[in-house]
């Protein structure tokens, strides 16, 4: 394979600077955000633009499943379950052995070196094919990878079944939660509501009489007398409940006179 | 410029998701980086199967493409479980287990 | 254009498919058959599935065939690991169904979705509910290894490892007891499992560049004819290395395997240890020798420093450790290391002896596992090597056959371990290794030490307070206690008709 080294057209350099450049970045984004929730949205940036640089390599099937299950699916799943487990569960900066990051990351760009050196200088000299034979023998691209996918690697075309059912039922036995009691009916629910003396209705809504509308003012009750019951349960833990106007309720006895209360 | 260029950029992204891996102690973005690492591989594979002139590496892209989806779907339901066991996702975090 | 349907070989991946088909089966048993009955169906159908696998298998043992493309190799070191794994599975199946051991039940959670110390995880251990889908994991678990040591193309060993570790990354979380702990080490599994297997996938991507293709056969064909230029190689095979490595738990990709072990309930530790090292070695044998035989001498040295690291820092590790399950996986690291010399010596003798190796040690992993099983205190497995003291003369029996179990893991004679280490260290002598087979004895000296210092504290010390209480087991343990004891004992007296078999299986097929 040492014929004449092909040269990218134009095009194309320009799909690899932008995208390249863009999926480095987003990978580079993904190390460094300290929120997960960041770091899943630039990896799936780094995906996308892996995306457009398999239609640039001749593989527009492999593509499109990038974007439907890579971005589609994955990424989602991994934001789905971000937002389950916590938005902000950041990185917690205890070191169990010290200086492990340090190691690790000088391990990790080591690697790298190893990587894009070798691989670099090992390929200056390799060929540029390209497909096009490989999918006019075919007929296209799908059918030359649905071709090979049935025949030759059709029994690990069957084993992946294995694998889709493993994660089918591994993800319920850890998540799906069983009930071990009959679930409850409407009537018994109301029932068991009313029955521990629970306040059955409406609480009054704040602010009723007392001629100020915060929530942490609580409503006047005909007498004049507050019902804390109208103020969010929060605020009255903290006490945070605001003194009412001693004129207003003077104001709301005069106004119920005579009414029975 | 030749199409090894995409070789050398699916080395540094592999490199940048093994770093990920290292360096990060949230059990998520480690997780991540490992795709990372996986969408790397398979880029690297297309580019060799556009090089070497056979379909064979876009279909172990394919293939890789499913197993991740697996992987992913066991992996974040461990993460999720254990989550749950403790309410946090970080790997070192009150560890029972020891290095 | 025409597509012509591929011809498979049905009669010899018949046991793949047996396993394969009993999976999903066993899945819908989960999905249909009422509760009180899914423990019984389950069990019949695992133990008759593995049972007429392992029939066919044998059956097929003459077979020398490539299939499904070249992705599939069924040849004598195939079938003889292929029966292994399935024996294996069998013993490690029946300590799973173990249900008389835990008062409450089996080693698995009654449900791993409920939350540790909840009401509901209450309600459940009193209700008496299994989590009888670890059947098909398990018969997941078996198929995947079955393909890993039959396949001959670097997307089918990708796939069939996958195949191979998913449910193994489950089953590890599953615990009934200290289910934080085993949470905690299915996480480290799942997390460094899959590290390890893209730095597998980066290696295969290499080779393929290197060579056009991923089928053993045209690697190896391209590594013959293409002159100069390797690093690409030579880069590939490194990284493939790295995820095999770590499945056999070889330093320094070991950091998982101890806290795996402690984590993962009994059963499955014992049932892992001993089928994941025979698939994980049978895949790692095929590669190095089918696809990449001709560059021999450059992964040689990489086989030797890992080798040598393996046995030495497993050996001298597992010394300090109080716990008997971390203890067992340091053990499992050096023992790696001694395999890894019969792979060095790249013969048909090295094959042979390895192969022999991996059964004896199977055999005894899950023995000594079933044991640990056995020996509770009031908080459950007394895994603590201090509750150990004073076994001896408490329960003599069971004491007597660890004791046999610990002799055949330090290679004393008249065990099947004493035969395995001298077939891997006479292979490696004769491959000219003599240096790493000096450093293999000192290692196995050292292991030694920690091995028989169990034997002395079950033995010489007098029991105390502490010291746990083997419960007796249902029928499930005995059976697989008795097979693991009885097996280890006539591996090492007569070898012979072992030793013939794999003698007859021959080499890899190409």
């Amino acid at each position: 394979m040492t014929e004449a080294v092909s040269d990218f057209n134009l095009g194309e350099t320009i799909v690899f600077w932008v995208c390249g450049g863009l999926a480095v970045l987003g990978a580079l984004g993904m190390i460094i955000s300290r929120k997960a929730v960041h770091s899943a949205l630039f990896i799936a940036l780094t995906m996308i633009n892996l995306a457009i640089l398999y239609v640039a390599n001749a593989a527009p099937f492999l593509g499109m499943v990038q974007v439907i299950v890579y971005t589609g699916a994955v990424m989602m799943l991994f934001l789905f379950v971000l937002m389950v487990v916590g938005v902000d569960s950041s990185d917690s900066l205890v070191e169990t052995i010290k200086g492990q990051r340090f190691a690790g990351l000088l391990l990790g760009i080591g690697l790298g070196l190893l990587l894009t050196v070798g691989i670099g200088s090992a390929l200056t000299t390799s060929g540029d094919i390209g497909l096009t034979a490989a999918n006019d023998a075919a007929g296209g691209n799908v059918q030359g990878l649905a071709q090979l996918m049935f025949d030759d690697y059709v029994v690990a075309f069957q084993a992946t079944a294995a694998l889709l059912i493993t994660a089918a039922v591994g993800a319920m036995v850890l998540a799906h939660r069983e009930r071990w009691t009959p679930r409850k009916s409407q009537p018994e629910l109301s029932e068991e509501r009313f029955r521990d003396g629970g306040h059955p209705g409406n609480r009054p809504s704040p602010g009723v009489y007392a001629r100020h509308n915060a929530v942490d003012t609580p409503a006047l009750l005909p007498d004049g007398s507050t019902s804390l019951d109208s103020v969010p349960g929060p605020l009255r833990a903290r006490d945070d409940v605001r003194d009412v106007d001693p004129a207003d309720v003077d104001e709301i006895r005069e106004l119920t006179k005579g009414v029975d209360s | 410029m030749n199409p090894a260029n995409y070789v050398v950029l699916a080395a540094i992204l592999f490199s940048l998701g093994a770093i990920g891996v290292l360096v990060r102690r949230n059990a998520i973005i480690v997780f991540m980086s490992v795709e990372l690492m996986l969408n790397a591989a398979n880029l690297a594979f297309v580019a060799f199967a556009r090089m070497n002139g056979n379909l064979d590496g876009q279909v172990v892209a394919f293939f890789v493409m499913v197993v991740a989806a697996a992987e992913v779907v066991v992996g974040l339901a461990i993460i999720v479980t254990i989550f749950r066991t403790r309410k946090s996702a970080s790997v070192d975090e009150p560890n029972l287990l020891k290095y | 254009m025409e597509f012509i349907s591929p011809e498979l070989d049905y009669a010899a991946l018949a046991p793949m498919i047996v396993v394969g088909v009993a999976a999903i089966i066993s899945v819908l048993v989960e999905a249909f058959a009422p509760r009180s009955v899914r423990r019984f169906l389950q069990l019949v159908l695992v133990f008759t599935t593995l049972i007429g696998a392992l029939v066919l298998v044998v059956l097929n043992s003459g077979m020398r065939v490539l299939t499904g493309g070249q992705s599939i190799a069924l040849d004598g070191p195939a079938w003889i690991m292929q029966g292994t794994i399935l024996i294996l599975a069998i013993l490690g199946g029946l300590l799973m169904a173990e249900g008389g051991v835990d008062p409450s039940g089996d080693a698995f959670a009654p449900r791993a979705s409920a939350l540790p110390g909840s009401e509901d995880e209450r309600q459940f251990t009193i209700r008496g509910y299994l989590q009888t889908e670890v059947w098909p994991f398990l018969l997941f678990a078996v198929l995947g290894m079955m393909l890993f040591v039959a396949s001959n193309d670097l997307l089918m060993m990708f796939i069939a490892l996958e195949v191979m570790s998913l449910p193994l990354y489950l089953l590890a979380g599953m615990a009934r007891r200290r289910r934080l702990l085993s949470q905690e080490a299915a996480l480290k599994y799942f997390l460094l499992g899959a590290f390890s297997s893209a730095f597998f996938l980066f290696g295969a991507a290499l080779i393929y560049g290197y060579s056009g293709s991923i089928a053993f056969g045209p690697i190896s064909f391209a590594i013959t004819t293409k002159a100069g230029e390797n690093t690409l190689l030579l880069i590939g095979i490194a990284m493939l290395l790295v995820g095999l490595f770590f499945k056999i738990g070889a330093v320094p990709f070991h950091q998982w395997t101890p806290d795996v072990y402690q984590g993962a309930p009994t059963p499955v530790t014992g049932m892992m240890a001993a089928t994941v090292k025979v698939a994980a070695f049978g895949a790692l044998m095929r590669l190095l020798y089918v696809a990449f035989g001709g560059v021999r001498w450059d992964w040689e040295i990489l086989l030797w420093i890992v080798a040598i690291l393996s046995m030495l820092v497993g050996s001298i590790i597992a010394i300090s450790q109080s716990d008997i399950k971390r203890m067992l996986a340091y053990s499992s690291i050096a023992q790696a290391g001694f395999i890894l010399v019969g792979v060095v010596a790249a013969s048909p003798q090295g094959l042979a002896s390895v192969l022999f190796y991996l059964i004896a040690y199977g055999f005894t992993t899950i023995g000594a596992f079933a044991v640990i099983s056995l020996v509770r205190n009031a908080s459950g497995e007394a895994t603590s090597i201090r509750d150990w003291a004073g076994l001896g003369k408490k329960s003599p029996l069971i004491a007597a056959i660890f004791s046999v179990f610990m002799l055949s893991l330090a290679g004393i004679p008249l065990t099947g371990g004493f035969i395995g280490k001298w077939g891997v260290f006479a292979a490696g002598v004769a491959a000219g290794d003599a240096w790493l087979v000096i450093v293999a004895v000192i290692a196995s000296v050292i292991a030694a030490f920690f091995y028989v210092r169990v034997i002395v504290l079950m033995y010489f010390a007098d029991p105390t307070p502490d010291t746990a209480a083997v419960v007796i087991p249902s029928g499930f343990t005995t059976v697989s206690l008795a097979a693991g004891a009885t097996l280890t004992i006539a591996l090492g007296i007569v070898p012979q008709p072992i030793l013939d078999i794999i003698a007859n299986a021959g080499v890899f097929i190409r």
